[in-house]
């Protein structure tokens, strides 16, 4: 009745026999209608509880606790280290259009966008892993390890994030407040830190948050490629296993982080700008 | 004269450096796992990663030896009863848990207890103790284990999964605790385990071999990424990966700092006949059809052309590395014109159309090995109607039901025997059985029982001659693994069913 094929027969030795295949069966509830076991596995789930993992025998939610730190850890640094880049990256290229700067940014917007995350982290592996010694391989030792996974993995918001700031600084500069501004003899720096950067700025809390949850996501070959044992490789694992409840668990998790960061961006996007919140 | 001492004191000095104190322990030994283990408790551990992963905290009460032979362990020595059932084991003296734990008689059955409990009898490792009918404490040093009946596999799973775990700390800690931080006889101890990051161990200071293990620490790391185990090893920060690819193996061939082990894997692949369900009234029920598809594959070219010649051809079921081996058997040749003639013969003069079913990307080529025998079978005038499946698909039991009726597969076997690989393949009922013949079932049965390995031998070459004659496969070739180790680990020898002891694994400076 599965699309992936029995669990049963992927899970229970080769040379098991048919009682202990039915045993297996019976154990997991495979047995029962698959109505009966969605709506058991919907009921129990709102409870918290995910299931437990067809191959490691623990609880889905504790396995998912279990990796999420390192996860987090790694997505907060790709996202931290986007930001870094692009919110100064993007301003300056938006405040001088036409400049090498300018140029800079826009090659970093399209390259982050165009190469896939997966091909750069092992780029990143042969040159400074392999060839220059510079960081480490793989793993989730030191902070060191921290820096080519969180560049592999920002690459793609930097460019999103530098593309977006560059075309809404644009936009503000063309704004009459700016040329009142400038009417008024504020200094060009004075208009682009108290005018020009918290109006641009609006419109990044959304893809920051996008972002975050894409970093999670996106993390899942990132974790895979440099070893880091987050939720990724868990991930990873479970879909080579088959183990289908810890997939479904994690799949789960991340969609209701992702809701959830979604609603916790509206609620910033209306502290933030005023204009939202009386629309 | 005393500046003569000095001297020689010196030079003593800069030597002796270089040469550790025998059996003590140094240095750390990284070994990278594609992928992360199902557990470390021993009965938790399902696949060769986990097991290899899982073995250094363990000591069974017997050991394979390197030629696949049973070796005491925390047993010295052993006898089995006239009629094979009854096995009395003479256990080593002054064994210890890693808890401080006296090992005995008495802590024998835990693991069988726990197989045994109904619970646990859905998991693989019900298999490696579900023989034993009773455990007998005869005294603290002599138990005695009796089988349902005469088994002649019964040491071998011993050797495999059968291993000490201590009663007293097992009852103390609870089922939980003791699957996160197991305790063994080993020659390592555990020190930390994080979970899809790494194992981490430690050489027993009181391991009942004073000469071993050689290293000092032991770090199992996981790298499911092939490419980074590969850039792992270049950089010198793992010491030993496995299952590489030829490709692998052509970029590590010219490094100074990499070794690289090469070993033939217990992995048959060929392409399956059926005689039950939609196997029945076809050409294939012939016995010289079969024959002739035999002679119809090139096997050689395959090898030589999908795998780089790092393989071998074979001729049956039982491959060089397996008990009762016989030498005189050639794999079939490809003799297209002989493969026309038998056809002809069995009333085909013309060929026939028959479908085959192949488990796409589950193995190394494996594509290219369906196509392949689709063309040297076409070339004979059998059209064969090639149907790729999801390995997931392929391997379901509605699949079995429907498959083929010829497809290709590959089939391992432990413990340097055909066995499990003759048994899993051709019990009827099983299920992935889809050939039946009461001959081989009556020669199986015989092999499973004969506790003497001589006669196992003898009995697995006679039945290899029959399967060759009416054969239930077309039997296609066996493959090299690769694995790299930098150059300052030694003793490290994998075993062909790719799991490995490190009890004599050391590492230089």
């Amino acid at each position: 009745m599965r699309l992936t094929g029995d669990p049963v027969g992927l899970m229970v030795a080769r040379n098991a026999t048919p009682e202990q295949r039915e045993a297996f069966r019976v154990a997991h509830g495979f047995d029962r209608p698959l109505a009966e076991q969605f709506l058991g596995y919907l009921g129990n789930a709102l409870g918290g509880d995910l299931g437990k993992s067809l191959r490691l025998h623990l609880p889905n939610t504790e396995l998912i606790m279990q990796r999420l730190p390192a996860t987090m850890e790694l997505a907060l640094a790709a996202l931290a280290l986007s930001l870094l880049i692009a919110v100064p990256l993007g301003i300056v290229s938006g405040v001088f259009p036409g400049s090498p700067l300018d140029l800079l940014a826009r090659l970093i917007g399209l390259a982050g966008q165009t190469i896939p995350s997966f091909w750069l982290a092992m780029i990143l592996i042969l040159v400074f892993a392999v060839n220059l010694r510079l960081f480490p391989t793989f793993g989730r030792d030191s902070p060191q390890h921290l820096v080519l996974p969180a560049v592999a993995l920002s690459v793609a918001g930097m460019g999103q994030m530098v593309r977006l700031l560059r075309s809404a600084v644009l936009e503000v500069c063309r704004e009459n407040y700016i040329r009142t501004a400038r009417a008024k003899g504020l200094s060009e720096v004075v208009i682009t830190l108290r005018h020009v950067t918290p109006n641009a700025l609006i419109p990044l809390v959304s893809v920051v948050g996008v972002n975050f949850t894409y970093m999670l996501g996106g993390s899942v070959y990132i974790e895979t490629i440099f070893a880091w044992p987050g939720l990724g490789t868990l991930l990873n694992d479970a879909i080579n296993d088959s183990d289908f409840p810890l997939v479904q668990a994690i799949t789960i998790f991340i969609a209701a982080f992702a809701i959830g960061l979604n609603l916790l961006t509206d609620i910033a996007y209306d502290l933030i700008d005023p204009r939202a919140r009386q629309r | 004269m005393r500046i003569k001492v000095v001297l020689f004191l010196v030079i003593v000095s800069l030597i002796f450096p270089l040469f550790p104190v025998s059996g003590q322990p140094s240095g750390e030994l990284v070994i990278a796992l594609p992928n992360d283990p199902t557990g470390i408790f021993i009965a938790n551990a399902s696949d060769v990663t986990a097991i290899s992963a899982t073995r250094p905290l363990y000591d069974g009460l017997v050991v394979y030896g390197a030629d696949g032979s049973i070796q005491p362990g925390l047993a010295e020595s052993w006898d089995i009863s006239e009629d094979g059932r009854t096995y009395t084991f003479h256990l080593r003296e002054g064994v210890t848990f890693h808890n401080g734990e006296d090992f005995n008689a008495h802590a024998v059955g835990t693991i069988w207890e726990y197989g045994m409990t109904p619970t646990n009898q859905w998991l693989s490792y019900y298999d490696s103790v579900a023989s034993a009918e009773d455990i007998v404490v005869i005294d603290d040093y002599t138990v005695q284990i009796t089988t349902s009946e005469a088994d002649a596999f019964f040491l071998s799973e011993m050797a495999n999964g059968w291993f000490a775990i201590p009663p007293g700390y097992l009852a103390e800690v609870g089922l939980e605790a003791f699957e996160a931080s197991p305790v063994g006889t080993g020659p390592f101890m555990l020190e930390h385990w994080a979970p899809g990051d790494r194992i981490v161990m430690r050489a027993f200071p009181d391991y009942w071999n004073p000469e071993q293990p050689k290293v000092e620490r032991l770090t199992f790391r996981i790298i499911p990424d092939a490419t980074t185990r590969m850039a792992a090893i270049q950089t010198g920060e793992v010491d030993i990966v496995t299952r590489l690819n030829t490709d692998d193996v052509a970029l590590l061939e010219f490094n100074p700092d990499v070794n690289i082990v090469s070993y033939p894997n217990d992995r048959v692949y060929y392409v399956a006949f059926k005689n039950i369900g939609n196997g029945v009234g076809t050409p294939l029920e012939n016995e010289l059809v079969r024959q002739a598809l035999n002679l119809a594959v090139d096997r050689e070219g395959l090898v030589a052309a999908l795998f780089s010649g790092n393989g071998q051809t074979v001729s049956g079921f039982v491959i060089p590395s397996n008990l009762g081996y016989d030498p005189s058997l050639l794999p079939y040749p490809h003799d297209p014109q002989r493969a026309r003639e038998l056809l002809a013969e069995a009333g085909y003069p013309d060929g026939f159309g028959i479908g085959m079913s192949c488990p796409a990307d589950a193995y190394t080529n494996i594509n290219e090995v369906c196509l392949s025998v689709q063309r040297d079978l076409g070339a004979i005038g059998v059209d064969v109607d090639l149907e790729f499946k999801t390995t997931n698909a392929f391997w379901s039991e509605a699949h079995y039901a429907t498959t083929g009726p010829m497809y290709v597969d590959s089939w391992s076997s432990p413990n340097g025997e055909a066995f499990w690989r003759l048994e899993g393949s051709l019990t009827p009922g099983y299920y992935y059985s889809t050939w039946t013949d009461p001959d081989i079932v009556d020669y199986l049965g015989r092999i499973a029982q004969a506790v003497d390995r001589e006669e196992r031998a003898a009995l697995y070459a006679e039945l290899s001659h029959y399967m060759y004659d009416d054969p239930p496969y077309i039997y296609l070739y066996i493959l090299n693994l690769f694995e790299a180790t930098t150059k300052r680990v030694t003793g490290y020898q994998p075993l062909p069913n790719e799991t490995f002891y490190l009890n004599e694994v050391g590492v230089d400076g």
